[in-house]
């Protein structure tokens, strides 16, 4: 899923010259584990998430395309920082937010970001 | 020869058949109405293209220094929200029915090289009504205004608000939309009612196009909110109201009353638009 993706990529940029903007910088962490990681905190209970197959969940928005999203949560800004962040504590970043804390350790929302990041 | 004759034939049908179209009045050029997607791309394309070629040679000084990011989220707010919004701050009415809709800077700022930006707005862009800058602003302003739109996206819209009253020491920050939001011929919308096809239609109207990717609308693949696809089948709006009918209009009429010094600024949508809006998302399953 993700070499397709990679491979498009290159496509477009070849078809479109060197017009690919300069986005949000990627992760760092481990995006293989941080996709593994999606169904293990039950994230895909609630959103549709490529290259995540459990990821089917309506409840809250896609996560397609997050590597390119502007604000999370209407509130925040899409640094890995700040996504971490709401990951790790949504009620604290958005108080009232339907999305639950799902107790993600530090490590294991890094490696959830720099897959998050990787959908671009 | 034949060969000649037969493409001068072509050539002049082809010619004959376009002054007939052009002459003819037919072409809708209403902005109420959305470009069909083939013209869209076109017109896009040749934007950024020619965006890209000429800015090409253009010189960029240093950005980063937080006085100059500090003057230009200042100078934006006086000569550019109105069109475009700022983070959380509505465009102006007006600004809503132009097409192209003013876009949301917060992506352009990803998206564009501060040479780009600095292009578009010193010299501005046929048919599209952004103005040329050149006459009416220094150039270290709109440098400046680059480095702020470049800095836009990094800071929530909580931070944009206090940084430009910090900045403000003389100047009145940004009015949070000066639209006329329609409170008094407000009543509470009903859970039925609601034409879809009215509400896909008003959705490029309120500008709602500019920031999200909502399927049917052409144009509408921005990723400064979450998209909108499958929206009929979310069960929150906003991730703080449960999706009802109802939920939906008033999430629409004020977003800022449910998720306070959010992205989403309050459009001054009246309900019955609301309402057909909120009829167009819910038939996207």
């Amino acid at each position: 899923m993700l070499n397709l993706r990679i491979v498009a990529l290159s496509i477009a940029l070849l078809v479109g010259g060197c017009s690919d903007p300069s986005l949000h910088p990627h992760a760092d962490g481990d995006a293989e584990r941080g996709r593994a990681l999606l169904d293990q905190y039950g994230c895909s209970g609630c959103h549709r998430i490529p290259g995540v197959r459990a990821a089917t969940g309506i409840i809250g928005p896609s996560l397609d395309r997050l590597g390119r999203r502007v604000y999370i949560a209407g509130v925040a800004v899409n640094s890995p920082e700040e996504l971490a962040r709401w990951i790790r504590d949504p009620q604290a970043v958005k108080p009232g937010t339907a999305m639950p804390n799902a107790h993600v350790s530090e490590q294991d929302a890094h490696d959830i970001v720099a897959y998050l990041y990787a959908l671009r | 020869m034949r060969v000649l004759i037969g493409v001068v034939a072509v050539g002049i049908v082809v010619a004959a058949g376009a002054a007939a179209f052009v002459y003819s009045g037919v072409y809708d050029i209403a902005a109420t109405d959305q470009h069909t997607a083939p013209l869209f791309w076109l017109l896009k394309t040749t934007m950024r293209r020619a965006i890209e070629h000429h800015a090409r040679e253009v010189h960029v000084p240093p950005l980063a220094n937080p006085a100059v990011i500090a003057k230009g989220r200042t100078l934006f707010v006086a000569h550019c929200s109105r069109c475009h919004g700022a983070p959380g701050v509505a465009p102006e009415a007006f600004a809503l029915g132009l097409r192209p809709t003013p876009a949301n800077l917060a992506n352009t700022g990803i998206e564009w090289q501060p040479s780009e930006l600095y292009w578009a707005i010193k010299h501005g862009m046929k048919l599209t009504g952004m103005p040329a800058w050149e006459f009416r602003l220094a150039d270290d302003d709109v440098w400046a205004i680059v480095a702020y739109i470049q800095r836009m996206p990094y800071e929530s819209p909580r931070e944009f608000r206090e940084r430009l009253a910090a900045s403000a020491s003389r100047a009145a920050p940004a009015q949070p939309s000066s639209i006329a939001v329609d409170h008094s011929a407000s009543h509470v919308a009903t859970a039925s009612g609601g034409n879809a096809r009215q509400g896909r239609h008003l959705l490029l109207q309120y500008g709602c196009d500019v920031c999200h990717e909502i399927p049917g609308v052409v144009g509408a693949s921005m990723p400064v909110g979450p998209p909108l696809d499958h929206m009929g089948l979310h069960s929150f709006i906003g991730g703080v109201l449960p999706n009802t009918r109802d939920n939906m209009v008033r999430w629409i009429r004020t977003p800022q009353t449910f998720v306070p010094g959010g992205a989403m600024p309050d459009l001054g949508v009246p309900d019955r638009d609301a309402l057909d809006i909120a009829a167009y998302l819910e038939s996207l399953r």
